[in-house]
Parts: structure tokens; C-alpha cells; sequence
């Protein structure tokens, strides 16, 4: 068996020659050239997550044209390479109907549950990453994989409801040793055989679960969710257990780079810079090595505390303070800031993007959404809050389109999100966001 | 009523002598809390000695009503957390069973060591399985380990590789993660049982698991009775570990945690590095519990005290010299070095500014939150902050900027309940400097508050001090660390006997918590709503 192609990545780690094969052999195709794993069975369509806080800037990054071929606007500039592989929504509303619009949340927790928050910092139902998961993540690794490029670990916008939010990877070390310390087995090894220890920790596992039955007993309700969450991820842990007593599905040529080691993860701009790209790398090839089909990348919290270097303020302060540029008729420093949140989506595509598989990269097997908690950030608005669409999710979605909500709820984006994944919805979403249209002109 | 609580108390007592009074006790779930990293890590060490190593994630906590001990009555454990859980208590029960440590911490010998042997795994799983528990493990339970251990001794051939399996469930049950606090009917509320109890008083008090003296005084019954609970109270205010206690309540309460995503605009204040923020924090947690318990100090002072300690962190930013040996000094600002109290500290001062600006209105939202109780509710959605930016027209110190802004109505009813108390410290920058001007004015550091008007950080030091709101706060603060509630939402009442205590005392904090501690509120809650009745659609009543 030889590798038709391969690419080699060097140096990101430290300058340690760091070497990949290809994740996967060229000699799995089907007749249409579409990239099958070794067991003959297509590649897994992977699903992500970038955010950013704060928005953009809506006269500087909203498209004239709609559809194809649309304009290319001075703050989707970034990802001018990545045009043909994504798409654009503007103008979609999120309704709060008569819950209060929680300042840098209601807007990122509508897009991720379309559900209007009725809690700050809480969400009402399990996040869209997690529903896409609990399908399509049988067999991996790791359900969901999480890192937040500004260092806390509680920039995550993934949940199973309620106030908890699956911690984050706050430094490329912690979530390099997550994916491919202790654990981690590589699966292009050829005497790959499962770790008989791992049947045990399976008893422990099995055990823990068992207590479920006394440990409910006489639970209130919101305690009994709690419990309930805590015996979810009982039972996680022990489908990841299943999931290395099993050969990967994927057939992945891989020599996995060396440690990251320590580096300063905070909010200052030129290091979020270093590490973004960074953790996408390492989500990349989790994802190609079949250990998480799932990885939720962010950038900082809603109303982000980046800082350029210099600016006493930061991001989230210009944002309400900085005043709008009479002639400009925007606020100058906030739109640059706008950018580097853009600059940092293409960089994490292009990390994606720069990962051979079958019949083209691992962004064509995926779908990522990128979005935000504002739109315009000055006045807390969530009306037309940028979101992103990228990657071809092996063929399910079609791409290069800007489509203009005109005003359509927020939700339409999540639903047409889960179809393209496979998901068997018909709708989703709570009140004035409760829709059925997915935009079809995007389902292949 | 009161017949019917010496009854329920008859009833826990009687069942003691026969049958734990745990599993007797068939309570009501009235609390429901996860335990913190640090609760957890105390726990290890109490339990199987410093030298056990626990490494890992641990799950991030949220503040509520001002502290993060609220939200873990909230939160659960997520899918990561628990992966993560899984693995610390694996590293953990292999460090119990390893040859170093099995001496020690296994009291048996088996028969072979290569043979499952119960009578030594059950000796091994009811010694910590009560310690891990709170409470003692149930025949159930118990037998659920031994079988356990049994399975995975013949599965690898070693009689310590099943303890090692048996004691890694134990760490990652729910019942160790979780203080399952459970409830039996005293007349028209709901008290604590005797297990439950020494929980709260450990964690209160120490910041830990319950140590077998106490849990000897929940399984005889003591604790039920006023002068049982006395004895164990006072036992554990005497010991040097309320200093862990209180650090973890202050820590809390003083929202140091705050620092664990501050950063500072190296550019601006290149003084600001790695090694600031811990040691502010520290500066902060030893000048107030030094005050506590060390002094036995008026807790008022504070707000006042010239009194500190620094390391040679905290002297580049104080401008002091550090001419010492060890680490930190004890130190006392002079009269016109412009500190006064806690709030005029790096801590306070640093963690409420931006990354490269002190913010009045950051740090007023905060102290008022922190030390009186009032929380600031968030701004409308729509407003225009620009004109508190441009420092290019006639407004040129922050404080101008801010009294402009603070005169559109909507925005006045809150800034003038915060601002004043950041504008009284502008005599600070961003990272707790001393500064006379601002882009070459001098700064007005005068402010007034509910009629008062005094100047500069030692003006509201002295406000603080005198304001009864601010013991009122603590008080408050602390029974909501203690039981888990919310503090917005803690009935004052509730605190009124351990808050008269503290006052007559003279302010003293051991009053405080002794006060708290022995006060029948302490342990009483509403009665839990069935939660079968309603078809688990009603919230428990105490959450």
C-alpha cells in the first residue's frame, strides 16, 4: 500500500520538524471519486464552531449583491480565498420575544440553541454542536473537542443546557495533551491492539453509572437536570472508552507533531494571534485522525476583551466608546479590530484547509460555522449578526453564496446547519424563532 | 412544633445506635452542591496525605450574587469535566494502592496479594468510603466495591489492582463529587441531618471534607444537640485550618478569582508581569486574614488599615523598598501615602480597570457589589459612551468625561449610586499606582454618597468603615457562602442572629462564623417541594 500524496508539515511546533502523512490513503475512492475509509464507508463530515465576539461592522462587511458571485466587501476581504467555499448571512433576526436582550449573550445563545435566552449565561436547550454530535460523533474519540485562543477556559458556547458549559482547552499545551497525550492511540500503527486496561477503567465506568438509580431518588427537578447532565457524561465516557477498544474508522497516516510546550495565552492581540491558529491546527488533526468530529474553536468571550497592544481601552470598551467618525460614518478603531476577527476565521480555514483528504481537504469534509454575539456591539443590537458558513461538508452543502435574511430569523441558519449534517429535523427553534425553512438553495 | 422536632431528633437519634443515620434518615435533597477544585483538592489531602498528587481540569465555576460558592448549587459536570474527573480519580487510587503508599493507607494485609480477599477490600472501601462520602457507605454500596474489586483482581491477578478500580469509582461517584445534603421535616421547615450538617460546618469553617471526629459527632447524634454542636463548633474555630477556611471564603467574597483573566497592556505598564497578579492576590488574602484571625481585629478596619504585607512584586508597584529576606513582609503605609484598607490595594484597584486605564465605574459596580451589597444593574442596551472617550475636547481627566455622560437621566440613577466610589480612588491607575494627574490635570478625588461627601481612597475607607451596610454585607455574604443559596436572594432574617452576634462582639469574624454556625438558620431550610408531586417541573424551594 503506498501513499499517493503527501504533505508534510514542518516547523509549527516549536521548530520541531514536525512530519504528517497525508490522513488518508488515496486508494479509498468511490466511483465518483468521493473519499471512503478504509472500512468502505465515507469519510465522516466534520462539524466546528468559531467565535467571535463583538461583530462587525454592517456598512463595511454586508455585500451589495446577494446570491453568487456577490461583492466582496473591505471586511470579508480575509477570506477572500475561501469565497468559493463558504457562505455569507446577513440580516438574520434574533427575536427575544419577551425575554430581556441579555447583553453580550442573547445573540450568540439564540444562534446556538434558537432559543431566546430567558437566563444571562444560560442556555435553555442543548447547543447546536451538541445535538450535530449525540449523530454524528458514534465511533470517534471525543464527542466534542473545545479551545478558547484567549486562555480561559470558560469561552465556550457549548452546552448540554442550563448554566454549565463544556470547559474549553485554554492553551495549545492542554488541548495537545487532551487530543494526543495519555489516551491517544494512533491508529496507522501497525500493531495497533487495544489496551486490555481499558477494559477495566470499562467496569469503573459501568459501575459509576449504576449509582444513577439511588442517587436520583428524591431529587428535585432542576437537581434531577443536573444529575441527569453529570449521568450524560458517565455514559460519554464510556462510549470514548468503546470508541479506543476499536481500531479508528479513518485510516490516517499520521506522525503526530511534537508538544506545543508553554506559551502565554491572554488577551493581548499578537498572541491570540500565535495561538489561533494554532489550536485550529491541532483541532484539524484531531479531527483528521478521527479523534473528535466535533471541535468549537473561540477566539474570546461575547464583548471580547482582545486588545491591540497600546490601546488602553480594548475591543469591547471602544466598541461603546469610541465615537462614530463624522465623514466615515462608522467607528474607525472598532472596524479595525472587526478585521483581525475575520483575519483569524481565514487563518483557521486555512488550517482546515491545508489538510489533504480523499478527494480534497479536510474543509470540504466539513462544516463551520462561524458567528457572534452583536451586530452592531455599540448598542448591544442582534439584528443581522454576521454568521459565516465554510466548508463543503462533503458535498452537502453548496457554497459561495451571500444570502440576505432580510429580516428571517436567526434559526433558519441553525436548522439549514443540521440538515446539511444529516440531522432528521423538520424544524427547530422556540417561539417568534421557531421555523421550518431551512434555505434550500444551500442543500446539495 | 417544637414537639414535633424533638420527635424527628428522637428518631435520627434512635436510629443512630442501629443502622447508620444516614440511611435512616430517608431525608429530603435540600442542597445539592459540587465540590470546588479547592474543596476537592483539600479532600485528597485530608483523606490520603499531601503527598497524593492531583493533577488535572478542573471545571470552571461562575459567580453568582457575587460569589462563585452560589453556582456550584447550579452547575453539573460536563461531558470534559467528567472525563476529567475520571482520569484524576484513576491517578489518584493508583497513588492509594502503589507500593509506597500501601502500608500506610491500606490498614489490611490479604492473604495473597494476587487473591481477591473481601474482608480486607471491605475494611479498605467502608474506611473510605465514609471519608470520601461524608457518610457511611450503605451495605449496598459497600458490596457494590468489594464485588468490584473482586472482579478486577481475578481480571489482573493483584489484589491492590482492585482496590485501585474499587477506589477510582469511589472518587468519581456523584457522592463525592456532589455534597448531597439531605433533610428530615422540624416542624414547619426542613433541618439538616447529622451528616449533612458536619459537611457544612467542615467546608464553612475549613474549606474541607469533615474529619472523623466530626463525623464520629454526626453518627452519634451530637450534632443534633445545641450543646454537641457548640462543643464541635468551637473545636473547629480553635484550630489554626479556619485560616484555609476563611482564605477560601475571602477569596471568594473579594472575587480574587477575578485575576484569572485580567490582563494588562504590557506596553502601557511594562511593571505589570507574570508574577503581579498572584502575589496581589496574596497581599490582599493575608492582610485580611491576618486582620480576622491572626489580630483578632475589628473586621471594619478592613477599610482602614495601613497594615500589609508585600513581596518585591508589590513594592516595584508601591514604590517601597523591599529589604528583606523572606519572601513577604509585614508592612505599614505611611499616614499620607494615600492607602487605606483593602480597597486601596493592587488587588481592588487592578482587577476592576481596562488593560490599560482605571475604570471609576468598574471599580464602583464592584466595591458596591462586594462590600455593600448593591449590586449595579447593567446599562440600557443603547447608549453612547463616546463622549467619556474623547480626550482631545475641553474634558480632560475621566472624571469630567464620566459627569458629563452621568447627566442623560437614564444614566445618572445608576453612575451616581456607583461613581463616586471610583472617583474617590482615581488617585490610582489601572495597576493600584499612585497618581496626582491625569493628561496633566489634577485629578478631584472628592465624591459624594448618600450625602456624604468625602475625598480620596482613605474618604471612603473611612465611609466603609462607618457604614453598617458593610458588616451587614459580610454577614450576608457569608451565610450565601455557607448553604449555597444566592446572596440577592437570602432572606435577612436569615442572618440576623450570627450578624448581632458579630456586631457585639465588636466586629470580630470568629463571632461572625461562631454566630452563623450555631444559629438554627444555619441548618434549617424551606421544605423541599415533592418533586414526584409535580412532576419534576418544580424547582427544589430552596433553589
Amino acid at each position: 500500500m503506498t501513499l499517493h500524496r503527501r504533505t508534510l508539515l514542518r516547523g509549527l511546533f516549536q521548530g520541531s520538524a514536525a512530519v504528517m502523512g497525508v490522513p488518508f490513503l488515496d486508494c479509498f475512492l468511490d466511483s465518483k471519486g468521493q473519499a471512503l475509509a478504509a472500512t468502505g464507508q465515507r469519510l465522516p463530515t466534520r462539524f466546528s464552531t468559531f467565535f467571535y465576539g463583538l461583530g462587525l461592522t454592517t456598512q463595511l462587511w454586508v455585500p451589495k449583491k446577494t446570491g453568487l458571485d456577490y461583492d466582496t466587501t473591505s471586511q470579508l476581504q480575509p477570506l477572500e480565498p475561501f469565497k468559493k467555499k463558504m457562505n455569507v448571512f446577513s440580516g438574520m433576526r434574533v427575536m427575544v420575544d419577551d425575554n430581556p436582550n441579555f447583553q453580550h449573550w442573547s445573540g450568540n445563545a439564540a444562534i446556538v440553541t434558537g432559543i431566546a435566552p430567558t437566563k444571562a449565561s444560560q442556555f435553555d436547550s442543548k447547543t447546536i454542536d451538541q445535538t450535530i454530535a449525540d449523530v454524528i460523533s458514534r465511533g470517534s474519540r471525543f464527542k466534542t473537542v473545545a479551545a478558547a485562543a484567549s486562555g480561559d477556559p470558560k469561552h465556550c458556547y457549548s452546552s448540554l443546557g442550563g448554566a454549565n458549559t463544556l470547559p474549553a482547552e485554554p492553551t495549545p499545551l492542554a488541548l495537545y495533551t487532551r487530543l494526543f497525550g495519555p489516551g491517544f492511540q494512533d491508529p496507522s500503527k501497525a500493531d495497533w491492539k487495544p489496551d486490555p486496561q481499558v477494559m477495566l477503567q470499562q467496569s469503573v465506568l459501568s459501575a459509576v453509572a449504576d449509582e444513577r438509580k439511588d442517587f436520583m431518588k428524591n431529587l428535585g427537578g432542576t437537581d434531577k437536570d443536573r444529575m441527569d447532565q453529570y449521568f450524560t457524561s458517565v455514559r460519554e465516557a464510556e462510549v470514548q472508552i468503546a470508541a479506543e477498544l476499536q481500531r479508528p474508522e479513518v485510516v490516517a497516516k499520521v506522525a503526530i507533531p511534537a508538544s506545543p510546550g508553554d506559551m502565554v495565552v491572554n488577551y493581548a492581540l499578537p498572541n491570540v494571534r500565535q495561538v489561533t491558529p494554532l489550536m485550529a491546527k491541532l483541532g484539524a488533526l484531531a479531527m483528521a485522525t478521527d479523534q473528535t468530529r466535533v471541535f468549537n474553536l473561540a477566539i474570546s468571550e461575547p464583548g471580547s476583551n482582545i486588545y491591540v497592544p497600546g490601546d488602553p481601552l480594548g475591543y469591547h470598551i471602544t466598541t461603546h466608546m469610541e465615537a462614530i467618525d463624522q465623514t466615515l460614518g462608522y467607528q474607525p478603531r472598532v472596524a479595525k479590530y472587526n478585521v483581525y476577527s475575520m483575519e483569524l476565521l481565514a487563518a483557521t480555514l486555512k488550517e482546515l484547509d491545508s489538510i489533504p483528504e480523499g478527494d480534497g481537504t479536510l474543509l470540504d469534509h466539513s462544516l463551520v460555522m462561524a458567528y457572534s454575539d452583536q451586530s452592531y456591539a455599540k448598542i448591544h443590537a442582534v439584528d443581522g449578526i454576521p454568521i459565516m458558513l465554510a466548508g463543503n461538508a462533503n458535498g452537502r452543502m453548496k457554497t459561495g453564496y451571500h444570502i440576505a435574511g432580510g429580516g428571517a430569523p436567526v434559526s433558519r441558519v441553525g436548522l439549514t446547519v443540521q440538515k446539511i449534517m444529516g440531522l432528521g429535523v423538520d424544524g427547530w427553534g422556540k417561539g417568534s424563532m421557531e421555523t421550518k425553512s431551512a434555505y434550500p438553495e444551500l442543500l446539495a | 412544633m417544637r414537639k414535633k422536632v424533638i420527635l424527628a431528633v428522637a428518631a435520627l437519634l434512635a436510629a443512630s445506635t442501629a443502622i447508620p443515620a444516614w440511611a435512616a434518615a430517608s431525608g429530603q435533597v435540600v442542597g445539592l452542591r459540587r465540590l470546588s477544585e479547592q474543596e476537592y483538592r483539600n479532600s485528597i489531602a485530608d483523606i490520603f496525605g499531601k503527598d497524593i498528587t492531583v493533577q488535572g481540569m478542573f471545571e470552571p465555576q461562575v459567580r453568582m450574587g457575587g460569589l462563585v460558592a452560589t453556582s456550584t448549587a447550579v452547575l453539573s459536570v460536563t461531558p470534559t469535566g467528567f472525563e476529567s474527573f475520571s482520569k484524576m480519580a484513576d491517578a489518584i487510587a493508583i497513588q492509594v494502592t502503589d507500593q509506597k503508599h500501601r502500608a500506610k493507607l491500606v490498614s489490611c494485609t490479604p492473604k495473597s496479594p494476587k487473591e481477591p480477599d473481601d474482608a480486607c477490600a471491605s475494611e479498605f472501601f467502608s474506611r473510605y468510603g465514609l471519608l470520601l462520602f461524608r457518610r457511611p457507605l450503605t451495605d449496598t454500596e459497600l458490596k457494590a466495591r468489594v464485588t468490584l474489586a473482586r472482579t478486577m483482581t481475578k481480571a489482573s491477578g493483584d489484589f491492590y489492582t482492585g482496590l485501585r478500580y474499587g477506589l477510582a469509582e469511589l472518587v468519581q461517584s456523584p457522592n463525592f463529587l456532589f455534597r448531597k445534603e439531605l433533610g428530615v421535616p422540624a416542624g414547619k421547615v426542613f433541618t439538616l441531618e447529622p451528616y449533612s450538617r458536619a459537611s457544612r460546618l467542615s467546608f464553612l469553617m475549613w474549606d474541607t471534607t469533615p474529619d472523623k471526629e466530626l463525623l464520629d459527632a454526626a453518627q452519634t447524634g451530637e450534632l443534633n444537640s445545641a450543646a454537641g454542636l457548640e462543643k464541635q463548633i468551637s473545636r473547629l474555630i480553635a484550630s489554626p485550618r479556619l485560616d484555609s477556611g476563611m482564605r477560601a471564603f475571602f477569596s471568594d467574597m473579594l472575587e480574587l478569582d477575578t485575576f484569572d483573566n485580567v490582563s494588562k497592556d504590557a506596553l502601557i505598564y511594562p511593571k505589570w508581569g507574570g508574577a503581579m497578579a498572584p502575589s496581589a492576590r496574596e497581599e490582599t488574602l493575608r492582610t485580611t486574614v491576618n486582620l480576622a484571625l491572626h489580630d483578632n481585629g475589628d473586621m471594619r478596619d478592613l477599610m482602614t488599615t495601613r497594615k500589609t504585607f508585600i513581596n518585591r512584586s508589590m513594592a516595584a508597584i508601591y514604590d517601597v523598598d523591599f529589604t528583606f529576606d523572606s519572601e513577604w513582609m509585614p508592612y505599614e503605609f505611611p499616614k499620607d501615602s494615600g492607602r487605606s484598607g483593602v480597597v486601596t490595594q493592587v488587588s481592588m484597584l487592578s482587577m476592576f480597570s481596562h488593560p490599560g486605564q482605571s475604570s471609576p465605574t468598574k471599580r464602583g459596580v464592584a466595591l458596591m457589589d462586594i462590600f455593600l451589597c448593591e449590586p449595579t444593574p447593567t446599562p440600557p442596551a443603547n447608549v453612547d459612551f463616546s463622549a467619556i472617550n474623547d480626550t482631545s475636547g475641553p474634558l480632560k481627566t475621566v472624571r469630567q468625561r464620566l459627569l458629563a455622560h452621568a447627566t442623560t437621566p437614564t444614566c445618572a440613577s445608576c453612575h451616581t449610586h456607583s461613581d463616586p466610589i471610583g472617583l474617590s480612588l482615581e488617585g490610582f491607575d489601572t495597576i493600584g499606582q499612585r497618581r496626582l494627574t491625569e493628561n496633566g490635570q489634577p485629578i478631584d478625588l472628592t465624591a459624594t454618597i448618600k450625602g456624604k461627601t468625602f475625598k480620596d481612597g482613605a474618604g471612603l475607607g473611612q465611609f466603609l468603615h462607618d457604614d453598617p451596610k458593610y458588616p451587614a454585607c459580610m454577614a450576608r455574604k457569608l451565610y450565601a457562602y455557607g448553604t449555597g443559596l444566592n446572596s440577592e436572594d437570602v432572606e435577612t432574617s436569615s442572618f440576623k442572629t450570627a450578624y448581632k452576634t458579630f456586631v457585639d462582639s465588636g466586629y470580630r469574624m470568629r463571632a461572625l462564623i461562631k454566630g452563623l454556625a450555631e444559629s438554627p438558620e444555619f441548618f434549617n431550610t424551606p421544605a423541599p417541594v415533592s418533586a414526584d408531586a409535580s412532576n419534576g417541573q418544580t424547582k427544589l424551594a430552596l433553589h
